[in-house]
């Protein structure tokens, strides 16, 4: 190689190890900086909620946390979270909910017992054994308790009528706890 | 050293410190995300947490006002207002003053950690506290927090302590000797309980995941015939007690000792006709678990001696109801739902033994007498949990895992009133399991790991 062509090396060298010292020293010691502004929010606000996907194990689940925008209603509320849910995880994890899952009625009753009425596809769309299906009603129950506290128990209908069992193997003709899901 | 290999040194520093930047930030993020916990990052050598995740452990919503450079964030209640570069924070039409300055980092204000302290504690609020080293901040759990158990091993008997915020609010939620189990109300923090004495009257302790709280289990030795729960004067610890002496509560009675009957057995083939079950290319769930089951049933009376009562020995469907009668006229001392599991995730593999949650099985206790029979296996749920590990074992160690137990009672035991399982044997959706199940002598090396695990439970050694 020629002489220029090590000077160049040598620039590029020096450039990425500023550029490393500056990422370091921007983490370490922070100096304020002009914010790249968010998105003016001042009319609706950004909610933290908590997602709850499978692992890529397929044995359990894990949580991810996201801003989404504050809905009032709580069927938007639900409607939301199943949405975000269906469309997947942003870090790592994997969606579980059977494709086209919707939220058609929310119901919340005086003691605490939210009947979430899907859209036939929960069913329908649902193809699996006994631990997709306690992936899926996981997903689903847990994402509620972190997120709708007032819901203490939750009864999962679809398309307007009770359902047995999501996929024959576990039973879903009584209320959850959304908080003792394991 | 020549110059150019100074160069060559210097750039492949240069591209390691440039990984490894990028790997840091991404794991710092990745690590607390969705956790009640939230980074402590220095900004200018002052301690701070960032505005998303303070919003996030206050269960708050912002409000970003762009011309003002302001953020809102309302919570619990309460509104807390920062501004981009100023030391003051409105807290509702209070003014708090830090030390340092609210700056903005990433398009994330940056909020010094001191004002924690400053945060308001009435009852209704979160409560947010700096760990002890600094480098996260935590939400605190309203019940407090529960320890590890500290166990001492003495010559009459276990002294077991537990420190916990609410230790007057603990109950034991399963009297079985193998499973003898606890909760108290709060979160767990602490660290690990103590290494087990050799030949000690604990034999094991594992934490299982709890709704709002946290479950000891313990496993405890043969010899010890009762237990006793105190709470501590000042209520924030209590000691539970295990021994043989006179004065001890008893276990609940989980069978009498010694050998389990095994005169009867249900074998139970998931799915049938029009039911298939899962189903991979060339393979029926419904065709799998009919082969297995006489497969099982074969090796049992052989093995066993007992009679084994198919719920169906054809191709036909059946439901749940007619399932669980078959198995109750029968009499049945044991019941094995047969089934194969299946994925949309290619990674999930190996076997799943479900079996109803243990609990309180006292018959005695206040609410136990009356069980719908829709749950009526819940009345055998330290048997069904020891069948539930046996057959796991069992399936370990002829390699045919891995293999794992869940306590939810599955549908295929709603209405049986005996012990019993759902047995997912394997994953056809995963090629390796796939592979062994379909294998010439596949489904009789699994009827015969199940027998054995059948056969250990029924030892009950």
């Amino acid at each position: 190689m020629t002489r220029r062509t090590w000077a160049l090396l040598g620039l590029l060298a020096l450039a990425l190890l500023g550029y490393a010292g500056w990422h370091w020293a921007r983490a370490r010691f922070a100096p304020p900086e002009t914010a790249v502004a968010p998105a003016d929010t001042t009319q609706v606000g950004l909610r933290a909620v908590t997602l709850w996907f499978a692992d890529d194990s397929g044995d359990s689940l894990v949580s991810e946390s996201r801003q989404l925008p504050d809905r009032d209603g709580l069927h938007e509320r639900l409607s939301q979270l199943v949405d975000a849910l269906a469309r997947g995880p942003e870090r790592r994890g994997v969606a579980v909910l059977p494709a086209g899952t919707t939220v058609l009625h929310a119901y919340l009753d005086d003691r605490g017992l939210l009947t979430l009425d899907l859209s036939r596809a929960f069913q329908q769309g649902f193809h699996g054994g006994s631990r997709a299906e306690d992936l899926v009603v996981g997903s689903l129950a847990r994402t509620i308790g972190s997120n709708v506290p007032e819901a203490r128990r939750v009864l999962l209908v679809c398309g307007g009528a009770p359902i047995a069992s999501l996929g024959g193997h576990l039973p879903l003709d009584q209320p959850i706890d959304p908080h003792a899901v394991p | 050293m020549r110059p150019r290999a100074v160069m060559a040194a210097a750039f492949l520093v240069a591209c390691a410190l440039v990984a490894a930047a990028g790997r840091s930030a991404h794991a710092a993020g990745a690590a607390t995300a969705g956790a009640p916990v939230a980074p402590v990052v220095q900004v200018g050598g002052v301690p701070c947490v960032g505005a998303d995740d303070l919003a996030r452990l206050l269960d708050g919503v912002q409000y970003w006002r762009a011309e003002t450079r302001r953020l809102v964030i309302r919570a619990q209640g309460h509104s807390l207002t920062f501004t981009d570069g100023a030391p003051i924070v409105l807290l509702d039409d209070r003014t708090l003053r830090l030390e340092a300055p609210v700056r903005s980092l990433g398009g994330e204000l940056q909020v010094p950690v001191a004002l924690l302290a400053q945060l308001p504690h009435d009852s209704a609020s979160v409560h947010l506290l700096l760990e002890a080293n600094g480098t996260r901040v935590r939400v605190a759990p309203a019940a407090g927090y529960v320890g590890p158990p500290r166990i001492a091993e003495g010559a009459d008997e276990t002294r077991v302590t537990l420190v916990a915020g609410r230790a007057a609010q603990a109950r034991v939620v399963s009297r079985d000797r193998e499973h003898f189990r606890l909760w108290l109300p709060g979160a767990p923090a602490g660290g690990s309980p103590d290494s087990l004495a050799a030949g000690g009257r604990v034999r094991g302790v594992r934490r299982l995941p709890a709704g709002e709280g946290v479950t000891w289990e313990f496993a405890l030795a043969p010899q010890v015939t009762g237990w006793s729960l105190a709470t501590a004067p000042s209520q924030d610890a209590l000691a539970l007690v295990f021994g043989s002496g006179a004065g001890l509560e008893r276990f609940s009675a989980s069978g009498p000792s010694g050998p389990r009957s095994l005169r009867v057995v249900v074998i139970d083939p998931g799915h049938g006709g029009d039911d298939t079950g899962v189903t991979v290319p060339g393979v029926a769930e419904k065709d799998l678990t009919l082969q297995l089951a006489r497969l099982l049933a074969a090796e049992l009376e052989h093995r066993a001696g007992a009679r084994v009562v198919l719920t169906r020995d054809s191709d036909r469907p059946l439901a749940q109801p007619e399932r669980a009668e078959i198995a109750n006229r029968a009499r049945a001392d044991l019941v094995v739902s047969l089934h194969f599991d299946g994925a949309a995730l290619t990674t999930a593999h190996g076997a799943t033994a479900w079996c109803p949650p243990v609990a309180d099985t006292d018959p005695d206790a206040e609410g136990q007498l009356l069980v719908p029979w829709r749950d009526v296996a819940g009345r055998w749920s330290g048997s069904s949990r020891a069948l539930a590990d046996a057959v796991a074992g069992a399936l370990e160690a002829r390699g045919l895992g891995p293999s794992r137990v869940r306590e939810r009672t599955p549908v295929a035991l709603l209405g049986v009133n005996a012990p019993g399982i759902a047995l997912e044997c394997a994953t056809l959706t995963s090629a390796p399991d796939l592979v062994r199940v379909t294998a010439p002598e596949g489904l009789r090396d699994l009827a015969q790991a199940i027998a054995d695990g059948i056969v250990a439970w029924a030892r009950h050694d």
